[in-house]
């Protein structure tokens, strides 16, 4: 079995939450921040399954079965998200997130 | 146990690479393109963690449906699907938000144990039972979840809604 260092696993998980982080707070395109959002998910569900899988079968079964929740909540979220994306492009045309204003008073 | 090693830097490469070119590049289609890599090459860590099963449903639900729905969502709201848009500039505040996540991590990674910490995985059928029986509220109310997704999407795509 792997005998990698987990510490690699979290600097990668580690890495793609900052540059997921870096998309959402710099991109102004809706499908972008949705991507830069999931590259953030994946980061968390990455973390999951290194913990797990160090855990070993006892305890990792729990942090697995967490991330198979985690998969289809994001999944999900991209439906949702979508959906936002279509109606947002009836309403004004453009899914840049800075021209949806509708909720302003 | 030296493959292992050149697997894990090849793939950790990957996925930071394409990662950045996702949100980096220009055309959205691309972007697309380059996040079902980056999906790939996350799904393929899964199974180096000798964790096939979410190996598995990585490749199912992110490589496949994801993927799919947001090449969807592209080519329905855009007139032309490879015109250029514009780029927004790199913000301080994220490129400085990133490097103090690393540097907080590459602080801790003495106090995590490092090493000699063999990787057990976790058995399919263990996975099964405890996602069927502990786990099984957890799985309910993802599917309540997704049921409440599915209206609420529904509604905001409904026809005739001004």
């Amino acid at each position: 079995m792997t005998e990698l260092p987990p510490v690699d696993f979290l600097a990668l998980s580690a890495i793609l939450l900052g540059i997921g982080l870096f998309g959402i707070l710099t991109r102004r395109n809706f499908i972008l921040l949705l991507i830069a959002i999931e590259i953030a998910m994946n980061a968390a569900i990455l973390n999951f399954v290194v913990f797990a899988s160090f855990a070993g079968a006892g305890v990792g079964a729990y942090g697995e079965s967490i991330a198979v929740v985690l998969i289809g909540l994001a999944a999900t979220e991209v439906a949702v998200g979508l959906a936002i994306v279509l109606a947002l492009n009836r309403l004004r045309g453009s899914i840049n997130v800075a021209e949806a204003t509708t909720l302003h008073s | 146990m030296i493959f292992e090693e050149i697997a894990f830097a090849a793939l950790a490469a990957v996925t930071v690479v394409t990662a950045l070119l996702a949100l980096l590049v220009r055309e959205l289609v691309h972007t697309i393109l380059w996040v079902a890599v980056f999906f790939v090459s996350l799904s393929a860590l899964y199974f180096l963690l000798a964790s096939p099963f979410l190996g598995v449903l990585q490749l199912g639900v992110y490589a496949g449906a994801v993927t799919i729905l947001l090449l969807f969502g592209v080519m329905v709201t855009r007139k032309r699907i490879f015109s250029r848009e514009a780029a927004t500039g790199v913000g301080p505040v994220a490129v400085a938000l990133a490097f103090l996540t690393v540097i907080l991590v590459a602080s801790a990674s003495s106090v995590l144990p490092s090493g000699d910490l063999p990787v057990r995985g976790v058995d399919t059928y263990l996975l099964s039972s405890t996602l069927f029986s502990i786990g099984g509220a957890w799985l309910l109310l993802l599917g309540l979840t997704m049921l409440g997704a599915l209206a609420g999407a529904i509604y905001l795509v409904r026809e005739g809604r001004e």
